[in-house]
Parts: structure tokens; sequence; C-alpha cells
């Protein structure tokens, strides 16, 4: 009995043909699941991807039997926020939640513990990356499951023609598509040399110095690189350090060659400054280049999606996962943690990941194979690299390794993002690196 | 109290206790509270309550599990930025009030120097922005003010100057914020204004004109006492409103570049929401109330008088 | 009538009696005309701009040109929006919420001005100063507070008010009603005293003076409030944003903000066109009603 169940679920795991829910997973109750469930997914910002989740929630629903309800929340406004928020305040809402990077942390007592769903999921697709473990685990336990909508690296996206012509660099044979990465050349001393000719030749790098996510994750990347950290993982502040110094040091040394107004810059504007064609590298998601395919051919076919530059401490990219979790508050826990199981199939990954055009990532290891990411484009294979296939680069993020409560606020307040902005202004870097230690100081609330 | 005599004495041939209940019901202090009745009820459910509850709140901890007292205000008091939101809140305020009370008053003069039969014409175009709902025309500003594509840097740019980071740089944010907030604003005070020059009498005028007063005389001495009222109860409602404004900073710059913009409002929203440290957020959001109070004040001093003169 | 002074025309400000003066209104005239241009066009820029950019493609946008000028004019935008079921539910969801407030804000400020301004009880007084007062507590205050309420009230009642349209109808009127009950006691206390008292003495009851002699005479203050506070609950944001979730329970400004707006998607012209579309409904009553809207306004504001 035993045997015959082991044998199933590596057939399973191997063909990954059927949805997760067809294992007889002993927690989800399948025949009395049925009922009523309300699902808050994340309003994705690629248009046509909500069709994926709205076409596999309804096919579990009606097999199920279960009345499915869904909304798509949009992250703009920083709507999801305030509907996590109101909802845990107010202990009712949706079964089912669309936790951007932070929040499951932020929300981690009012969560419905996953375990079972993790175990059978990871013994299905293999072992996740340790930023998703950092990010959906409290406690002890999983709190979330990664979802594959929304989760995304943001890795650069260079114009193919401009970093040539500018930089003298071949993006093209450092990234091959359907093959392993030549980079050995590509460090951050690369990085800088090239940002400092594209700037000169007009065409700055369009990297931002906000504090929305894409400038915070990019600055946390060239932070890890150095092996800095503002907050370690016991706790301890360790603004004042060497390595902060150095990184601080870089930063500020490339938000020389960046647009003037970087600091103000928000998620789109990078996707804007691609798509106007004035500058030849952003960081970035496939969405840019997407809507370039849309309004500026020309410019797309000269995209291409590759890796971060590596540092003295390894080569990091900024990788941001959402999550979906459900309320401990919740009425139907165990029809919620069967959907679960159904959308993280692999079948449902690669649905997600098509109809989002490959701006989908799921977080699990076996899942970065499909077969979107290498026939996109044109330029054909310029996602090839985007789900980090040879896992050449360390999947992180910004203000890890502290812990959560606190490099959340780091990474909200985009600390690292205002130091860089600060230093840029003129003040000293001492003075700086005293406000960033104050400002952790702060985090240590309870 | 004459009136509520005469309504006893209409009322004669009803039973005695229809009529004692009628009496009741017809005594001006209890159908006056009864007519106000909803407002109250509103008020208190809806308004006072929640405020009161986000009192309790405020005196939480972060996970919201332990009474902190004024924890939350002792350490705001020590941060520095919490100091730099409340100087910006201040300089945002007070500098979009003032210059949408000139502006206001300078184009309401200009108004009211033209024709009457096209003043209208021009009252309608001008007032266009006030109208528009703030969240939207915000966007129009915001995609005027863009990085990559803003509007007003191409015509600078045939000048060869520029471009002007909008939204980038400490002074042009806030300059940004600023000038979004009077021209919505301004327009509401031309209205008013308006119609207090209008109500001027025309004598004083004419009096003055025939004592050789001349233009800048006739409006300190004549115009502005005339609208003194109606000028400090314009620039208390709109000092209320612009202080706890939340859409105009939210939508142009999230408080950014490195929270210089950032006001009471956002700022609360950013700590509370985003932070996921709510008691702090409402303690932000409180600190609103005792500097509004203040404003408060006056226009209680304005209002009381105006109900004394009726 | 007071205010009906007010938007007459008068004939100082347009004809010169002094002889000697009139060369000067002149070019006073000439330079109000020069100013008022300056001033309209900067009060008009973001609108006509919207107007512009609503017109363009993406792929126009995009190419950054002379953004002041379309190349190739296209009403796609406003096909697009227009035969979207969801772009029209916004706007449903807006007129039906706009429309009801109204109601709901008269129903409640008009007889509670009129009991404040003519009938005097207990506390009356300072309820009609603190009135005003209650915009003194700003809505990113009251919104958690108030989301804890609503899921007692759920629990108690079994009604479910958070992420439907019409919690807005419970919570708008607090944005409106001060604002209308000041205008509206200001308003009243203009009108005078011996209308009412002859009145009662003819035997109307209260509600019948409201009624029959009250809400006549102050109609241009009512229209002004009716005005008011459709402008206001079809502006909202933060409760919108905060209380409706579901695409097919959200109004205009917080539709068009998060799903029109696609982070990393470029959307501008379709963005434009549904704040110009968004725009349009107060723009019109405005265009029909703006007499009586300032003359209301300001005589409740002025009058004492």
């Amino acid at each position: 009995m035993k045997r015959r169940t082991f044998t199933r679920r590596r057939f399973m795991a191997t063909t990954a043909a059927a949805s997760a829910t067809m294992i007889a997973a002993p927690f989800v109750r399948t025949a009395s699941a049925a009922g009523k469930i309300s699902i808050g997914f994340w309003d994705h910002w690629v248009p046509g991807a909500n069709n994926a989740t709205k076409t596999l929630t309804e096919e579990w629903g009606a097999k199920e039997k279960v009345e499915v309800q869904i909304d798509y929340i949009p992250s703009q406004g920083r709507k999801n926020l305030l509907t996590i928020a109101a909802e845990a305040q107010a202990k009712s809402g949706h079964d089912i939640l669309a936790f951007p990077t932070w929040e499951p942390q932020g929300h981690a007592n009012s969560l419905e513990p996953v375990d079972d769903v993790m175990g059978e999921l990871i013994k299905q697709h293999g072992k996740v990356n340790p930023t998703v473990e950092y990010l959906g685990r409290a406690n002890g336990k999983w709190i979330v499951v990664p979802a594959t909508v929304g989760s995304q690296i943001k890795g650069p996206c260079s114009r193919i023609d401009l970093m040539k012509q500018h930089a003298g660099i071949d993006v093209v044979a450092m990234y091959p598509a359907g093959a392993p990465p030549k980079a050995e050349a590509w460090t951050l001393a690369a990085f800088m040399k090239a940002a400092e000719a594209c700037h000169k030749a007009g065409k700055p790098f369009g990297i931002g110095l906000g504090t929305t996510s894409d400038s915070v994750d990019t600055a946390g990347a060239f932070f890890h690189a150095h092996g800095a950290a503002l907050v370690d993982a016991k706790g301890t502040i360790t603004v004042k350090s060497d390595k902060v110094r150095q990184a601080l040091e870089y930063c500020t040394k490339l938000a020389a060659f960046l647009p003037p107004d970087a600091p103000a810059w928000d998620d789109s504007s990078n996707n804007k400054w691609l798509v106007a064609g004035n500058g030849a590298l952003i960081m970035n998601p496939p969405s840019a280049w997407a809507v370039a395919k849309r309004d500026a051919p020309q410019i797309a076919a000269q995209c291409w999606t590759h890796g971060f530059p590596s540092g003295p401490a390894g080569r990091y990219a900024p990788f941001l996962p959402y999550f979906w979790g459900i309320w401990n508050f919740g009425k139907n826990k165990s029809a919620a943690k069967s959907l679960l199981l159904h959308l993280s199939s692999r079948a449902a990954a690669e649905k997600m990941v098509a109809a989002s055009a490959g701006y989908d990532l799921p977080s699990f290891e076996k899942l970065t194979d499909f077969k979107t990411w290498a026939e996109e484009g044109p330029p054909k294979g310029t996602l090839y690299h985007y789900p980090n296939p040879h896992n050449h680069q360390i999947l992180s993020v910004a203000a890890a390794p502290a812990p959560a409560r606190i490099a959340h606020q780091i990474y909200v307040q985009g600390v690292q993002t205002k130091m860089i902005a600060r230093v840029l202004k003129g003040e000293k870097m001492e003075a700086v690196l005293a406000w960033a230690e104050s400002e952790c100081e702060g985090f240590m609330r309870t | 109290m004459v009136d509520a005599v005469l309504q006893g004495v209409q009322t004669p041939g009803a039973t005695r206790k229809r009529s004692s209940l009628r009496r009741t019901m017809q005594r001006k202090s209890t159908v006056a509270f009864l007519m106000a009745l909803p407002l109250i009820l509103m008020i208190a459910f809806l308004v006072i309550y929640p405020a009161l509850y986000s009192l309790h709140l405020a005196t939480l901890n972060k996970s919201m599990e332990r009474f902190v007292g004024f924890g939350n205000f002792l350490f705001l008091f020590k941060r520095e930025t919490f100091w730099k939101v409340v100087e910006q809140s201040c300089i945002f305020a007070l500098t979009a009030v003032f210059f949408k009370a000139i502006i206001g008053f300078t184009v309401a003069h200009f108004v009211h120097n033209v024709p009457n039969d096209r003043q209208r014409k021009w009252r309608g175009m001008l007032l266009v922005p006030w109208v528009i709902p703030p969240a939207m025309s915000c966007l129009a500003w915001l995609w005027l003010f863009d990085p990559s594509y803003s509007a007003f840097n191409w015509v600078l740019g045939i000048f060869n100057i520029g471009p002007v980071p909008w939204t980038g740089d400490a002074f042009w944010a806030r300059f940004s914020v600023i000038l979004v907030n009077i021209w919505i604003g301004a327009p509401f005070f031309m209205i008013m204004y308006l119609a207090a020059l209008k109500s001027v009498p025309d004598q004083l005028y004419e009096a003055a004109a025939i004592d050789g007063a001349n233009w800048w005389q006739r409006i300190w001495y004549i115009t502005l006492p005339m609208m003194r009222n109606i000028i400090a109860i314009t620039a208390l409602f709109s000092l209320i409103v612009t202080f706890a404004n939340f859409d105009i900073v939210q939508i142009l710059t999230q408080g950014g570049p490195i929270d210089l913009t950032h006001v009471f409002a956002t700022w609360s929203f950013t700590l509370g929401i985003q932070g996921n440290d709510i008691p702090l957020g409402a303690a932000v959001s409180l600190f609103m109330v005792p500097i509004l109070t203040v404003a408060a004040v006056f226009i209680l001093r304005d209002i009381t008088r105006r109900g004394n003169e009726s | 009538m007071t205010d009906a002074a007010l938007t007459a025309p008068k004939k100082h400000a347009a004809n010169p009696r002094y002889g000697s003066m009139s060369r000067d209104r002149t070019w006073a005239l000439r330079w109000s005309y020069f100013f008022l241009i300056l001033f309209a066009i900067f009060f008009l820029l973001p609108p006509i701009y919207m107007l512009i950019t609503s017109l363009k493609t993406s792929a126009e946008i995009s190419a950054a040109r002379n953004p002041w000028w379309v190349f190739n004019p296209t009403l796609e935008n406003y096909r697009e929006l227009l035969t979207s079921p969801q772009y029209l539910g916004y706007f449903r969801n807006s007129a039906i919420v706009s429309v009801v407030v109204v109601v709901i804000t008269m129903l409640i400020s008009v007889p509670a001005a009129f009991a404040l301004s003519r009938m005097k009880f207990w506390g009356s007084s300072t309820l009609a100063t603190g009135v005003f007062l209650t915009y003194l507590i700003p809505e990113t205050l009251l919104f958690l507070p108030l989301f804890k309420m609503f899921a007692l009230f759920n629990e108690w009642t079994g009604i479910q008010l958070i992420n439907r349209w019409w919690v807005l109808l419970i919570l708008y009127p607090t944005l409106t009603v001060p604002f209308c009950t000041w205008i509206m006691i200001g308003y009243f206390a203009s009108i005078p005293k011996e209308l009412d008292e002859a009145a009662l003495i003819d035997g109307a009851g209260w509600m019948q003076t409201l009624t029959k002699i009250f809400i006549p005479v102050a109609l241009p203050g009512l229209i002004a409030a009716t005005i008011f506070a459709f402008t206001v609950s079809w502006a909202q944001f933060l409760y919108p944003l905060a209380f409706t979730t579901s695409t097919e329970q959200l109004v205009l400004p917080v539709g068009i903000i998060t799903s029109l707006i696609k982070g990393d998607v470029f959307n501008w012209g379709q963005i434009m066109t549904g704040a110009l579309l968004g725009a349009a409904p107060p723009l019109i009553i405005y265009a029909f009603l703006m007499d009586y809207y300032i003359s209301g306004l300001t005589a409740g504001a002025t009058k004492g």
C-alpha cells in the first residue's frame, strides 16, 4: 500500500501530467469541499494573464462542485496592501488572498499553516530557493504557498544594439539562448564601465532610486553582491561596516551615470524609459519588453533579458515572489488547500507562464524549463535566461537576511535607495550611515 | 418661545392624553432635536466613535497585543522623519493656501472688472480645475511631469532648457505638489471672493473715487476690510482640507524623493498599511487633529460671530 | 432672495460713469483680459492635455514626438472604454452612489440645519459649530476603525458591508453632510424671522414651515448644497479605495487608478480618456447650474 502511493507520486512528479488534486492528499476532504470559496488574486499587469487563473480556478470549482468567486485586486495605489490590512483587521474577507513579498510575515498570526500543501509540492516539483523559505515560513511552519502569478526575477533587460555600440558588450554572446551563460567577465566593474559608456553616449541605464520595488530590488542586489547587509540575520545592526561602505560607494558612483530624476522613479518609469528608447538597460521582468513589442516593435526586437553582474560576494539577482495564503479565520480552509494544490501543478504553472508571456515564475526547482521562455520573441530566446535556468545567480531579496519584520521595514522604506540618493545629493557618507543606523534602530519595534 | 405657546393654543379640542403627547411632540426643542437626530447619530457613529477607536489603536504596540500608552508618540518624537513630515505638512499647507488665496483674489478681481455679460464664460472656464475629481486631474499632472514623456520638458527643450526633474528633485517635487494643489484649490477661492466683491456696495467705491483714492487704496481700505470674514473662512476651510490631503501627494510622488514630500496622511499610510504598523500610522494621523484644532479655533470664532449677528 | 442681487447684472462694473476715469477703465479692462487669458491657460492646460493624449494611440505616445499635437487622431480609446462592461460598471456605480448620497445628504442636513438655525434645543449651538469640526478628523484616521466596526456589524446581523458599493452610501454622507448643513444654516439664517413666525401664527406646524416656506425660499442654497454633495461623492478616493475590492463594486476614480494603470504597462491614452470621461458629469452639471451654485454657496457663507 505504502509503496504504491510512493510510486504513484513519483510518477506524478516526473510526468506532471495531471493536476495535483488527483493525489489523495489526506488533508483535503474532497467530497465535502463543496460550498463556496472566494479568492482574491493579484490583478496581473500583462493583458490577458488573468485568464489563466480564472480558467484553472473555474475548472477546479466545476470538478469539486465548489462555487468560486474571484476578485482581481490590483497593486496599483497599494490597493492589495489595503485589502490585506483591512481583512486582517476585520477578520473576514477572501478565503485565499494573494500576498506580495513581505506581507505573509506581517500577518503570520492570521495565516493558516500550509506545511501539508508545501510538503506535497516540494515532493513533486523539487526544492524552493532560500528566499522563498525566508519569506514564506514563520515559526517553523509554511504559512503561504509561493504563487506562480506575479513572482519575478528583476534581471537586466538590455538593448543588444546599444550595448554593443556604446559599451562593446555582446549580451547575446554572453547569454546565448538555450545554453549556459558565459558571463565570467560580466562583473560589477564591467557593469560600471558599460553604464559610464552608455551615459556618455546619451543612452543611460534606466535604473531608479525611488522607494518602489524595482528600485529597491536593484539596490538590494548590488548590496548583496558586496556582501553588505544593514541588519544581519541575528538582528544586529551592521550599517557601519566596510562592506556597506563599499556597496554604497559603488552604487553612488553608478548613480552618477543614471538619469537625473532617478530618485523619483516608480515601477513604471524604467519601462517607459526602455519603450521610449532612452536607455541601454533596465532592471525589470519581461513586461517592459512585452509592452515594447506592442508599441515599439523595433525596440523590442533589440531587447535581451539576462543575468546580473557578479560582485565580490557572488552573483545575486533580485527575486520577488508572490504568495497565496489562507486566512485562519476563513470558512472553507480545506477547499482552499485543495485549490492551491491545483493551482500549483506543473500544468497550471505552465499555463500561467504562457498567459503572462513569460512574466510569471514558479518558485520550484524543476519548473524553470517551460517552452514559453525558450520560444518567446522577437528576438527569439530573449526570455531564455529570465528564469535563471542554469542557477548561476543567487536569488535573493533586498534587506535579507535581517529578521523579516525588520527587513520588511527596510524594504518598504527603501532605506538602501534613500542612502544612495542622500549621498548623491551631497551628504557625507558617514552622516548617511548614521541616518540609516537610526532608521534601522527605529525598525526594531515589535 | 412665543410660537410654542401659540401651538398650545391651537389645539384645545383634543383629549387630554393625546394633547399632552402632541404637546410634547410639538414642543419646539423636542421637534428640533428629532430633526437633528440623524445628523447627531451619523457624527457619533461614523466619526466620533471611530476616532476614539483609533485613539485606542494608537496606544497599542506594533503587533497590537500590548498597551503602550504614549509609547508610540514618544517613539515618533525621536524620529527624524517625523519632524520632517511635520515641517513639510506645514510648508505644504501654508504655501498652498497662501498662493491659492492670492491667485483666487487676483483672478476674482480681474473677472470682476470684466463686463457682466462676459463674466459667466470666464467664471465657467476658471472653475474647471475645482470640478474635475482630484484623483483624475492628478493623473494628467503626473503624465505632464513624467520623467520620460514630460510635455513640459518637451516645450522647455525647444528653448534648450531642462529637462526639469519635476518629481525627482526635492525642490521641484515640492514645487510640483504645491503647484497642483494650488491649481485645484484656487478656483474655489476665486468664486468665494468674487461673490464677496460683488457684495461690496458700489457707493463705497464711488465715495472713495471722489476722495481721490487710487486703485491700491481702494483695495486696501475698502475691498479687503469688507471681505475680511469670507477670506478668513475660506482660508481656514482650505487649510483643513489641504493639511489632511492624501490623494495629490499619493498619486504624484508617493512621498518621494527621500521622503521629502511626505505629509501626514501619506506618511501615516506608508507606515500603517505598507509597513504593517497600524498603531504607529494611527498615531501619525492623530497628530493632525491638535494642529488643525488651532485653526479651528479661528473658524469657531468666526462662525459664532456670524451666529450672533444674524 | 438676497442672493439674486449677486448674480443680477449690475451696471457699475461695466459702465464707466466718470468721464475722467474712462480711459483708466479701458486699460484696466485690457489688463484684466490679458491676465485672465494667462490664468485660463494655466487652469485649462491639464484638461486640454488630457484631451490631446486621449486622442492618440499608444504607439504615437511612445514615439514621443511633439506631445502637444495629435498626428493620427483616433477615437479608439473612447470606443474601447465605452464598450467595456467593466468601465461602464464603474460609471454606473459612481452615478448611483452619487445620486443616492445627494438624497441622503439632503434628508439629513436640511432638517438639521433648520432645527439648528431656527429652533434651539439643549446643545444646539454647540452642535451648529461642532458640525463643521468633523472635517478636522481626517479619513486616513477613520478607515481602519470603520473596518472593524463593519466586521462586527457583520457578525451581529449577518449583513456584509465590506466590499459592497453601498457601503459608500453610509460613508460619503460623513463628508458631505457637515458642509451642506453649515451652508444651509447660513442660508436659513438669512431668511427673515417674520416669515416663519407668520406661518406659525397661521397654524402651520414646524414641518410645514420647513417644506412650504423655507425650502422654496432657500432653493438656490439647496441647489448649491446638492452640487457640492454630488461633486464630493463623485470625487472621493480613499474610502472606496479602502472599502471596495471587487471589480464590479468599484467606483470611477478608484476604478481608473487601479485598473487602467497597470504598473508596467503603458496605457496613457486610455487612462487620460477614462479620466476625462470621469470628469465629464460634474463638468456638465456645473455648466448648467453654475450660477445657482455660486450664489447659493456664497450666500450661505457670507450671510450674517
